[in-house]
């Protein structure tokens, strides 16, 4: 692989960890908390979109219409039922720990469920794109990375949009500023809370579904998103849609460029630290506003 | 009070001696294994509570001191051959120095910001440890892992054929952490923790010198998680970098803690016992039914803790425990941590 479509390459996979790192931005902008089951809710998307395209055999893309509205129910839930009661008895606490660590113990029963129902077997959903190849001025890039970029790009400028000029996006942004008043300028405010998270989930669902062609599904495939995502989000800054975007890409370009000159370790080493001098040099990141941390 | 007084001493004295006849009774080497694993995860709960308890800090990274503990210990035994006796305070004082090179740049942040920070370090120290086949001549194992020397029943060396032994080390250690947790608690330190728990620039601006506080919790902190480490590696006789240093090591001790009540003296003693005897019941009797029916269920534990006993299952023993003494309930003073050890 030469200089030039490890470029490629690495802005795909970065628009993917973007894509993925989006809806953990948006849960912690507005509710201010750390997500730990991002990666295992994207694990099941994955695994539901895998078995839908299984036993029915629909296009993986047009499986977006299905499995998003389903991971939005499936998160919307999750936060009334769970998240909710723990976040109301922290209300006046700035940093709800307790909830991050519940996000934790979700994980774990996500991780273990998926794993009792489909087993640990690695499995990924084989069509035509998943070998077909595109080449685009000189640089051949598989099919699927290829509209996993377009897709990761038109979701995050749609989103992005959506948050600036929608009703619903005005009010999710202003439960993120300042909740009381939002609550005090007659915004639901838990029910605003309830839309994000099912919207950060159906977020999932999409990276989720441009993963599906080409990536193995296996009950922790989540991990290794979920830590990139945190490191993403840190970089563009919490709670920063087009940082996450950006930080996503950066993170994907030192991964693919770094991999031409030195071991993939070394590359996940240099990862880690650009995470942490980002975390200690400006922890507000590329985007994030100075006062939100 | 003198009957209060007779009680608690009567109390502590029942149960450990109940703890120290456990191995007559159980004679069965699995299931001694089994309590013993119980007991290390106490105290190794109880270490994370040392300074994440107190000190309201969230590591999700503590992996990392039970990971230098054993490696340091191991490779000075297998390479030189001291005794793991002698290395594992070695192992304990790189993990004090570990502790405080990290401590110094991620003190500064705050809540959410320093649980991704110790995440991201953790999530670093296991790649390379998977890595690194060997440091100059020592050899580390990389991703294959580490096999301890095997030297027979060597007492002086921390191997033992027995079961026994091992259970009556992790006892005292689990006496141990109580009995410093009591102590630190009631500590000027501890009251600083306190402090900064509630709010770190109040506590600043009472004159609480809010770093050096916390260095110093995290310094014991990483000193007994490193030592639990060791004894790990002792008993396992075998380190692998996910299963010493990975999410799971760094997330269950915070489950532990939390599940028995973080900040509490006995909180994560009965926390580490009761739910990781739980998960190892399950593990015995369910394996067959589902592939990870038994996290499933650990997991589910926690989440119901964290909605419904926000306190942790301390809550619901420190009322039975006023019960049994005959002061009101009301009446929530320290005197959980007053007697002490538990099994």
């Amino acid at each position: 692989m030469d200089f030039l479509s490890a470029l490629v390459n690495g802005i795909s996979m970065g628009a993917i960890y973007g894509l993925i790192a989006l809806g953990l931005t948006l849960i912690f902008g507005i509710m201010k908390i750390i997500n730990f089951a991002h990666g295992a809710l994207l694990m099941l998307s994955m695994m539901i979109a895998y078995w839908i395209w299984k036993f029915s055999g629909i296009n993986p893309y047009i499986l977006i219409l299905i499995v998003s509205p389903l991971m939005f129910g499936f998160g919307y839930l999750s936060e009334r039922f769970f998240i909710k009661p723990v976040l109301d008895r922290q209300k006046d606490v700035r940093e709800p720990i307790a909830v991050l660590l519940l996000t934790a113990a979700l994980a774990m029963v996500f991780e273990n469920l998926a794993l009792m129902i489909f087993g640990a077997d690695y499995v990924m959903a084989k069509t035509t794109v998943t070998d077909a190849t595109i080449v685009l001025g000189g640089v051949t890039l598989s099919a699927a990375r290829f509209y996993a970029l377009i897709l990761a790009l038109v979701i995050s400028s749609a989103f992005f949009l959506f948050l600036q000029y929608t009703e619903l996006g005005r009010k999710l942004r202003a439960c993120g500023q300042d909740r009381n008043t939002a609550l005090l300028m007659g915004i639901n405010v838990p029910q605003t809370y309830a839309i994000a998270f099912g919207i950060g989930t159906a977020l999932l669902a999409v990276a989720a579904i441009v993963l599906l062609p080409f990536y193995y599904v296996h009950p922790t495939v989540g991990n290794v998103f979920m830590t990139k995502a945190f490191i993403v989000v840190v970089l563009g800054g919490l709670g920063s849609v087009p940082g996450a975007l950006l930080g996503g890409i950066i993170i994907g370009l030192i991964e693919s460029i770094g991999a031409q000159y030195m071991t993939a370790t070394l590359t996940t080493a240099i990862v880690y630290l650009v995470f942490l001098l980002v975390l200690f040099i400006k922890p507000s990141g590329l985007f994030g506003s100075k006062f939100e941390w | 009070m003198d009957v209060v007084q007779k009680k608690k001493i009567g109390l502590t004295v029942v149960i450990l001696a109940i703890a120290l006849i456990v191995p007559l009774f159980v004679t069965k080497p699995y299931y001694l294994h089994v309590i013993t694993m119980c007991l290390l995860w106490a105290f190794l709960a109880s270490s994370w509570n040392i300074f994440c308890g107190f000190a309201g800090q969230l590591s999700l990274g503590h992996g990392i001191f039970t990971a230098i503990g054993a490696y340091v210990t191991v490779i000075l035994f297998n390479e030189f051959g001291i005794s793991p006796w002698i290395g594992m305070f070695a192992g304990g004082a790189a993990a004090v120095i570990l502790s405080t090179i990290i401590g110094y740049p991620t003190f500064k942040l705050r809540g959410a910001y320093y649980a991704l920070a110790t995440v991201a370090i953790v999530s670093g120290a296991v790649v390379l440890l998977e890595n690194t086949m060997s440091i100059g001549p020592l050899h580390v194992g990389g991703a294959e892992g580490l096999i301890v020397k095997l030297m027979g029943n060597a007492p002086a060396h921390f191997q033992f054929m027995s079961k026994v032994p091992y259970y009556y080390i992790a006892l005292t250690m689990v006496v141990i952490i109580v009995v410093f947790s009591f102590w630190l608690k009631n500590s000027r330190l501890g009251f600083y923790l306190s402090a900064l728990k509630e709010d770190e620039d109040a506590a600043a601006a009472l004159g609480i010198n809010v770093r050096n506080a916390k260095l110093t919790a995290a310094a014991y902190s990483a000193f007994f998680t490193a030592i639990g480490g060791v004894f790990y590696a002792m008993l396992i006789r075998y380190l692998e970098p996910l299963a010493i240093c990975g999410p799971l090591m760094s997330n269950e001790m915070v489950f532990l803690a939390v599940v028995g009540g973080s900040g509490t003296v006995l909180g994560p003693v009965i926390g580490g016992i009761s739910l990781h005897a739980v998960s190892e019941i399950i593990q015995f009797y369910f394996s067959d039914l589902a592939q990870g029916f038994h996290l499933f269920v650990y997991g589910l534990i926690v989440v119901f803790v964290i909605m419904f006993k926000p306190l942790g299952i301390i809550e619901v023993v420190q009322k039975y425990y006023n019960r049994f003494l005959g002061t009101s309930d009301q009446k929530e003073d320290e005197s959980s941590g007053r007697h002490s050890s538990g099994s």
